[in-house]
């Protein structure tokens, strides 16, 4: 083991870590999850105050924030699967990423300066969307091509753990700077704005933009064709087919957060710390999680982590839940997330071709968020019909079968990644 | 990464450091302004009513205003409370507004000396207050958002708190109470509720909104059992009348941000319009059992129940008009009176 690690090195960057046994990622990916944490901390300190800002200082109606939202999620789906095509094309994966993340930080700057019509918050929502769809493709990309097919679920593990430490982060700088100076949403956005370009800086400044699995340039860049092969190709298929059947019967957060304040009598004040407790358990196990997956193989880890529903579910479906229970759920939200989108990420950054791997992600991301809202909408429909009880029981049921579907096309896919 | 590119990071570090944290130093030493000093005007319409209002600030409406009693035509301020939705019934009042930091809500409540004894911390924007008659209990509508952490929407729900007046705690919420529609148990994952109006002669029963889809329903219920009924759809805010045998509400404009205030009678379900023709969101406030008052977010007008004559201006820059059965601060202190009531 110990050879093949040694003769390896010779080919790989330079590693973060030293230690043998030691987490082993590329500094590449230490950089884009630095990256994504300042930017991370920038948006969601802006997110948390936005609906209280609109508010309290514009006067907007708060069912005006909804709409606002909702606009332009569908928005970043359609960029995301261009912008990884493109810098799979031009091989400009670090440019691309610069460019979305530039747009966000260009929102920041606009919210400094114009942030007091709603139509201005409008469009600076949109640039952030607009920006995040063209970033995730390219950047997870990178991520994938800056490790080895040994490590690359612990890489995906690293880069999720520090981004989630951003979006716990920025609330509490958010409202740290509320408290000390209060009402002064100014300062607020201004600092955002410092956090989202020291975050772009750290990518330009950092980031390696020709990792050393990155495809050659003196090989042909890949047609539209090519990319358009994918759909074609049996192992990205079966685990597109994998990941839509999975995403559409696991129940959104939001809606196991509504669910289980039914289910309990507890203090609405306790609300928000629902988040926190998840959030805090998603951190802590991303990084062990995504080791485990590189060793013991990722499917068996990625269809554990949709098992971990099972437990939300189970809560969801008893009489009696107690605040240990509640606690369990959180965690075993905490460990889907940290199973789930991430090793999805490394399980079809391995099935992959090199140079088509900003254009597959880039799909894989549009099909689980497509999968994602019809779930929520499927799920939202039976509640008002049928009532929470059975609306989780026909998703539980669904997603005992989605299981027993999608391992062995997963098994298939990772089997062919091998061999083909 | 080179070491010139480490020097810049560096350097944009530093730089970054002490430019965020001079703009927030500055930030701290400049004024709160969650509070505007806006004295209420009132006219000379009515001179019977004694109101009590929150002072509005005609540029920024959602600043905390004071609380002012409105007396035969002249204002008095009301303690120091400030606050952004008031209500007051039988000794004891709510004033609901956006906390000193700026970023969290309070409600408080408060005695007849117009003191607050007790804080009440509130999940959101101040929606809707209300006091029984009896003062035994109050209600609140907060709107909640932003209470995201993974999940970065920003859709809206509401929460709607009963208080118990004399230990100044939450005694419910709505949204854990049981609620049929036809005789059948009715629950969705949107339900939201709010406006709650007490019964003026048993405080156990009230009547609110529940919001679930396209649908506002009026719902009637009880504390003591935890239960409403849905009694009818598009009825929002409602308010009983004196003698418990009207509700004022909202009524929705198709699916638009706006509502026309209507009348309905509780016995046959029947309603009528008032002759306010302009969009009006509130919980409007009988003043007696043919008159009510209800504010734009501006002003606080008045407008005869039955659908006849024409609304007027009440009191300027001001909203949460709340009917006051007899005078809470006395009458010594001096006021303003406006010279050009309309």
């Amino acid at each position: 083991m110990y050879q093949v690690e040694a003769s390896k090195a010779l080919l790989k960057p330079r590693l973060w870590f030293r230690r043998p046994d030691a987490l082993r990622v590329s500094r590449n990916v230490v950089m884009l999850g630095m990256t994504s944490m300042l930017t991370d901390i920038s948006s969601e300190m802006v997110a948390t105050i936005l609906p209280i800002y609109l508010v309290f200082s514009l006067g907007a109606s708060p069912l005006a924030l909804g709409a606002i939202d909702g606009t332009y999620r569908g928005a970043a789906a359609v960029v995301q699967v261009a912008a990884g095509f493109m810098s799979d094309r031009f091989r400009r994966h670090k440019q691309v990423a610069e460019a979305g993340y530039g747009f966000s930080a260009l929102g920041k700057v606009a919210l400094v300066a114009a942030g007091n019509s709603i139509g201005g918050i409008g469009a600076i929502v949109a640039f952030d969307r607009i920006g995040k769809g063209i970033r995730t493709a390219p950047r997870d990309a990178l991520i994938s091509l800056s490790s080895t097919r040994d490590n690359l679920a612990t890489s995906f593990g690293v880069h999720r753990a520090l981004d989630s430490v951003g979006a716990f982060l920025g609330p509490l700088v958010a409202f740290g700077i509320l408290l000390v100076a209060p009402a002064r949403f100014d300062a607020v956005f201004f600092v955002s704005t410092l956090f989202a370009f020291l975050g772009l800086a750290v990518l330009v400044l950092t980031v390696q933009g020709k990792p050393w699995r990155a495809p050659r340039a003196e090989t042909t860049p890949p047609s539209m064709g090519r990319a358009a092969g994918l759909l074609k190709d049996s192992k990205f298929v079966l685990l597109l087919l994998a990941a839509l059947i999975l995403s559409l019967t696991s129940v959104s957060d939001a809606m196991i957060y509504v669910g289980l304040q039914r289910k309990i009598d507890f203090d609405p004040a306790v609300f928000p710390l629902l988040y926190v407790v998840t959030a805090v358990a998603f951190m802590a196990l991303a990084i062990p999680i995504g080791r485990l997956a590189d060793r013991v193989g990722r499917v068996p880890v990625l269809l554990g982590g949709f098992a971990m529903l099972f437990i939300d579910y189970a809560a969801l479906m008893s009489d009696h839940l107690g605040y240990a229970g509640l606690i369990a759920c959180l965690v075993a939200l905490g460990a889907f997330f940290a199973c789930s989108e991430g090793v999805l990420t490394a399980v079809a950054g391995a099935a992959l071709p090199d140079d088509l791997q900003a254009s597959g992600i880039g799909i894989l991301i549009t099909v689980v968020s497509i999968g994602n809202l019809l779930s929520s909408l499927a799920f939202g429909a039976l509640w008002v019909t049928i009532g929470l009880q059975q609306a989780v029981i026909v998703f539980a049921a669904a997603l005992a079968l989605a299981l027993l579907i999608a391992a062995p096309l997963l098994v298939r896919s990772q089997r062919s990644a091998l061999h083909g | 990464m080179g070491s010139r590119n480490a020097k810049i990071l560096i350097a944009l570090v530093v730089l970054c450091v002490v430019g965020g944290g001079v703009y927030v130093a500055v930030a701290a030493t400049g004024p709160s302004g969650t509070e505007t000093d806006q004295q209420p005007v009132a006219t000379d319409v009515l001179d019977q009513a004694d109101l009590l209002v929150r002072a509005v600030d005609p540029q920024k409406p959602t600043l905390n205003g004071g609380v002012f009693e409105v007396d035969d035509g002249k204002v008095h301020r009301g303690g120091d409370l400030s606050c952004e939705r008031v209500y007051y019934a039988a000794g004891g009042g709510i004033c609901m507004g956006v906390a000193p930091s700026g970023v969290d809500y309070t409600g408080t409540v408060f005695n007849e000396a117009m003191e607050g004894v007790h804080t009440i911390p509130l999940q959101g924007l101040p929606s809707r207050a209300r006091v029984s008659k009896d003062g035994k209990y109050g209600a609140m509508t907060v709107f909640v958002t932003g209470d995201s952490y993974l999940e970065s929407s920003t859709a809206f729900s509401t929460r709607t708190y009963v208080v118990d007046m004399a230990t100044g705690k939450v005694a419910d919420q709505l949204e854990q109470f049981k609620v049929t529609k036809d005789g059948q148990p009715f629950e969705a994952v949107d339900f939201n509720f709010w406006g709650i109006t007490f019964d003026p002669d048993d405080s156990d029963h009230f009547y609110a909104t529940l919001g679930t889809g396209d649908h506002h329903y009026l719902v009637e219920g009880h504390i003591s059992t935890k239960e409403m009924k849905v009694l009818r759809d598009g009825v929002e805010c409602p308010s009983l009348s004196p003698d418990g045998k009207q509700i004022a509400y909202k009524s929705r404009l198709g699916n638009s941000n706006r509502w026309h205030i209507r009348v309905l009678d509780v016995a046959t379900l029947k309603d009528h319009a008032v002759a306010e023709t302009r969009s009006v969101d509130d919980q409007a406030e009988w003043l007696n059992d043919n008159t009510l008052a209800y504010s734009d977010g501006k002003n606080v007008y008045t407008v005869p129940a039955d659908g006849s004559g024409e609304e007027q201006l009440l009191v300027r820059d001001a909203s949460s008009p709340v009917r006051l059965e007899e005078p809470l601060i006395g009458r010594e202190t001096g006021g303003n009176r406006a010279a050009d009531a309309r």
